[in-house]
């Protein structure tokens, strides 16, 4: 003699998932289309599509050479890991010094020496890019100053102020108070 | 064998790539006590940075103390008596510049 268990009916939740479950899941793969504008943006930024950088700080003369500096992102420097805040710049040489230049190098604040003369620029003369610390007590009248040095030997400076240079960069320091 | 490889190597350099892009070279100095100061490099990925140089340069750019970092990649040197700052040098570019206002009293 068996009995019977009598089954329960379905729940309403359960109701509502089997019948709408494939309607849900479309809505899921339609998820990454809200990522697909900033994707673009960087991957055209990266390419060098839509210019330099996002901010294009334009041609600074350095002795007699110049080069063309740009800001990759036009924010506040990021904080990258235990080496602090960094602040991305690319930078394209003109067309004479392609062959002369050897390195190039930014800094905040006079360099000491050419030893010390501060993060390097990589990639093509075409398009170089450079990752810059800023210190968290950098001054807002601080200046940005690039080095720039020649396969003969030759060094030679410039410098614009941080303001001209990223005042995102200026914002945040002011936002943050000068630390001492 | 090299198809069931790939996919493992694939999550490999997937996982590891974002260390191989930022390794910037940090440096830290302490006075350990009124004459001694200690030095301890490193790249910002975690690693040390023994046998890099780390020179003391005088103000008027007369190197104080020409040093390379141990195999603890820390250097320790007495005091300058002249105004001084450390330079840590991991090649031209990857440089950390630290003056001597800024190293802590013990």
């Amino acid at each position: 003699m068996s009995k019977a268990i009598p089954a329960s009916p379905p729940s309403r939740a359960s109701l509502l998932w089997h019948k709408w479950r494939f309607h849900i899941n479309i809505l899921l793969l339609l998820i990454p289309l809200g990522f697909m504008p900033k994707y673009f943006a960087d991957a055209s930024l990266f390419r060098g599509d839509s210019g330099l950088g996002e901010r294009e700080i334009g041609e600074i003369q350095v002795g007699p050479w110049s080069l063309r500096l740009a800001e990759l992102r036009n924010e506040a420097p990021r904080l990258t890991g235990p080496a602090g805040y960094m602040k991305g710049f690319n930078a394209a040489l003109c067309e004479l010094c392609r062959d002369q230049v050897k390195a190039t190098y930014l800094r905040i604040g006079k360099p000491r020496s050419l030893r010390a003369a501060g993060a390097i620029f990589f990639g093509t003369p075409y398009r170089m890019g450079a990752m810059l610390p800023v210190p968290e007590k950098t001054k807002a009248d601080a200046e940005l100053w690039i080095t720039m040095e020649g396969w003969d030997g030759a060094m030679h400076q410039a410098s614009i102020p941080l303001s001209q240079a990223s005042p995102a960069t200026l914002a945040w320091l002011n936002k943050q108070g000068g630390k001492p | 064998m090299i198809s069931a490889f790939r996919p493992v190597l694939l999550m490999f350099c997937a996982t590891f790539s974002t260390a191989a892009l930022a390794h910037n070279p940090m440096c830290e100095c302490k006075a350990i006590d009124a004459e001694q100061i200690q030095c301890t490099g490193g790249f910002s990925d975690g690693s040390g940075a023994p046998g890099v140089t780390l020179d003391v340069i005088g103000y008027d750019e007369t190197i104080l103390v020409p040093g390379k970092l141990g195999a603890d990649s820390t250097l320790t040197f007495k005091k300058p008596g002249a105004e001084f700052y450390v330079l840590f040098d991991a090649g031209p570019g990857h440089v950390v510049e630290i003056d001597q206002a800024d190293i802590e009293a013990p």
